[in-house]
């Protein structure tokens, strides 16, 4: 982290060089003083003019592939129509979004967003955080190293294979769960297919597979804390739960508040591929989050404004949450995001 | 040095003891997998422990590997990987470089315009429509370009290239070297942990990429790995029957164990890039986070 900090007080001092340089540029310039501006500004695209084809592929594959869709929810508020296309649909409006806040589904569907979310936050923020804290105790190094390898391996596996694993586990025929409820005389239960159970295995195969990543950062953070400040703590005889509580923790505070704008601005999303993978028509009524009913009002019944219309209203509720919290991180005098 | 107080020594050993038991329970669902899927299927069946085989058979293993639809998909995925991996790769690098100088006019804009595709986008739909348009449905196409380049990889190859000292770029433009000669000469090998880092994790991504199939691509030749193994995790018997595989009475397989096989299958790639990975990833995950 220090070194990283490094990095960018360097690349800081480095603009005061070419402000000089700059500036010397000027002086030359001021012999010719009707010219001015535009011509530097010419001057200065020509100078860097490999630069901007570097640029150009990067850019270019932007604003067709992140901002021409981005034009497209336009059709949230048209009637789109496959032959006439995006341009030549007809508008029509809020019609959509008056029609999507209509159906019946659609406030069960945002309730079990916001369910899902932030039963995933509640449990799934803390614990990285927490397992951090106790991966830093570890004095031993080699076990350490091998402890975070192992934990941080969930993190690369698919959802695909994730999904099949704990298919396999919960089973209710062959799964290893109900083998061992069998196995003290218990009835097998169809985990998968039933809604007291369903969001749990969300929560917990979510935190399960994502838990060791998480730690990297705060991690890294952890190894910037002078190790004078324990050994304060300790003279003043705080036990190492203290230690973790009134040094460690206040320390990698900036770090915390980064990560909680990035997992509020993640809010709505809820696990799209996750619960595509594992839900059924038996638990739509605890598991249909926004984007599943996205992919199958658009995708499968090619309503593809309608579908819009709900997809834009997440996109919107995303940006506003993540600019509401860096604006309130920042006014409490904290490094935000931008 | 003042030694353990008796609280620090009970801390370490109940700390030691839960980080023992968490790697128990991070292992053990891999190796379940391995376990069953090398067991005699009549054995398997109705389920067990695994801690051992139960039995021991390879007969899922070479149904998988027989199953056509399993080793088209495969080389799919290994094209669309390789192919993905290198644009992505290279056009992150240089859309990095660009805006890694502040003098370059405009680098404000263009940071800003990339920082923003990570705060909205256009959401499914307009998206679908967008590769529909252009005509890339049960292209490869669809597979690879969509998921090319993003805003993250930029950002954390921007803060590579901005710590590279300016003095070796000064000298070679001093040699009379264009920013493109230093761009490939000078700042691409000096950047090579970087682009390793950026490069393997794009690959793990094209590898375990799943969706882009289910929305673009109906022809089932051109299936990506991991939706051939969802319809086999889903779908065992049905899968490997339409695939034309003749999973045959001969042989000892059942659909548990064929399930467990290619699961297996499909991670090993993982488990292989994994040690290099490893060794790059912290690095790269901790340069994008701190400043996007």
């Amino acid at each position: 982290m220090l070194g990283v900090c490094q990095v960018f007080i360097t690349s800081k001092d480095r603009i005061g060089v070419e402000e000089m340089e700059q500036q010397n540029n000027l002086g030359l310039d001021a012999s010719v003083p009707a010219v001015k501006q535009k011509s530097r500004f010419m001057k200065d695209i020509l100078r860097d003019k490999y630069l901007y084809v570097l640029l150009l592929p990067g850019l270019l594959y932007l604003i067709i592939f992140k901002y021409l869709p981005m034009y497209g929810v336009v059709i949230a508020f048209k009637e789109y129509n496959i032959i006439m296309g995006i341009m030549e649909s007809p508008w029509v409006g809020f019609q959509q979004f008056e029609r999507l806040f209509r159906t019946p589904d659609f406030t069960q569907i945002f309730m079990n967003t916001l369910i899902i979310s932030g039963l995933k936050l509640a449990v799934g923020f803390p614990a990285p955080i927490i397992l951090a804290l106790l991966l830093n105790e570890l004095k031993n190094m080699p076990f350490k190293r091998i402890t975070q390898s192992i934990v941080y391996l969930p993190h690369f596996i698919s959802w695909v294979i994730f999904a099949g694993i704990i298919m396999a586990f919960l089973n209710p025929v062959d799964g290893l769960f109900n083998y061992i409820i069998k196995a003290f005389g218990g009835e097998p239960i169809g985990f998968l297919t039933s809604k007291e159970h369903f969001r749990s295995i969300l929560v917990i195969s979510d935190v399960y597979k994502e838990i060791g990543w998480g730690t990297i950062i705060y991690l890294a953070a952890m190894t910037g804390v002078s190790p004078d400040l324990y050994e304060a703590a300790r003279m003043d005889g705080a036990g190492k739960l203290k230690q973790m509580w009134h040094v460690t923790l206040p320390s990698i505070r900036p770090v915390v508040l980064i990560m909680l704008i990035l997992s509020l601005g993640n809010v709505l999303e809820a696990g799209f591929l996750q619960i595509y993978l594992l839900y059924n028509p038996l638990v739509y009524d605890v598991a249909d989050v926004i984007d599943t009913y996205v992919y199958r009002r658009g995708i499968q019944e090619a309503n593809y404004s309608l579908a819009t219309a709900a997809g834009l209203f997440k996109s919107v509720i995303a940006l506003i949450l993540i600019v509401t919290a860096n604006k309130i991180v920042k006014k409490f005098g904290q490094e935000g995001l931008w | 040095m003042v030694g353990l107080s008796r609280g620090e020594k009970i801390f370490n050993f109940a700390n030691y003891t839960f980080m023992c038991m968490l790697i128990v329970l991070m292992i053990f669902p891999f190796w379940y997998l391995v376990m069953g899927s090398l067991s005699d299927a009549k054995l398997a069946a109705g389920g067990g422990l695994f801690l051992v085989p139960a039995g021991f058979s390879l007969d899922a293993y070479s149904a998988i590997l027989n199953n056509s639809s399993f080793l088209t998909s495969f080389r799919t995925t290994v094209i669309v990987t390789i192919a993905g991996t290198a644009i992505g790769t290279f056009f992150s690098a240089t859309t990095a470089y660009a805006i890694s100088k502040t003098r370059l006019r405009g680098a404000t804009l263009f940071s800003f315009l990339i920082l923003f595709t990570m705060l909205f986008n256009g959401g499914m739909i307009p998206s679908y429509l967008l590769v529909k348009e252009l005509g890339m449905m049960n292209t490869l196409w669809a597979l690879i370009l969509p998921n090319a380049i993003s805003a993250f990889n930029i950002f954390v190859m921007r803060s590579f290239f901005k710590g590279i000292p300016e003095e070796l770029e000064e000298a070679a433009r001093i040699d009379g070297a264009n920013d493109l000669t230093i761009f490939f000469r000078i700042v691409l090998p000096l950047s090579k942990a970087v682009l390793a880092t950026i490069g393997l994790f794009i690959a793990v991504m094209y590898w375990n990429e799943f969706f882009s199939t289910v929305l673009y691509i109906t022809d089932k030749d051109k299936w990506q790995l991991q939706a051939v193994l969802r319809d086999l995790i889903s779908n065992t018997s049905q899968a490997m029957n339409s695939s034309g595989a003749t999973m045959g009475l001969q042989r000892n397989v059942s659909e548990f164990t064929v399930r467990m096989a290619s699961i297996v299958v499909a991670t090993v790639p993982i488990l292989i890039v994994y040690p290099f990975l490893q060794k790059h990833f912290a690095k790269g995950a901790l340069i994008g986070s701190v400043k996007g």
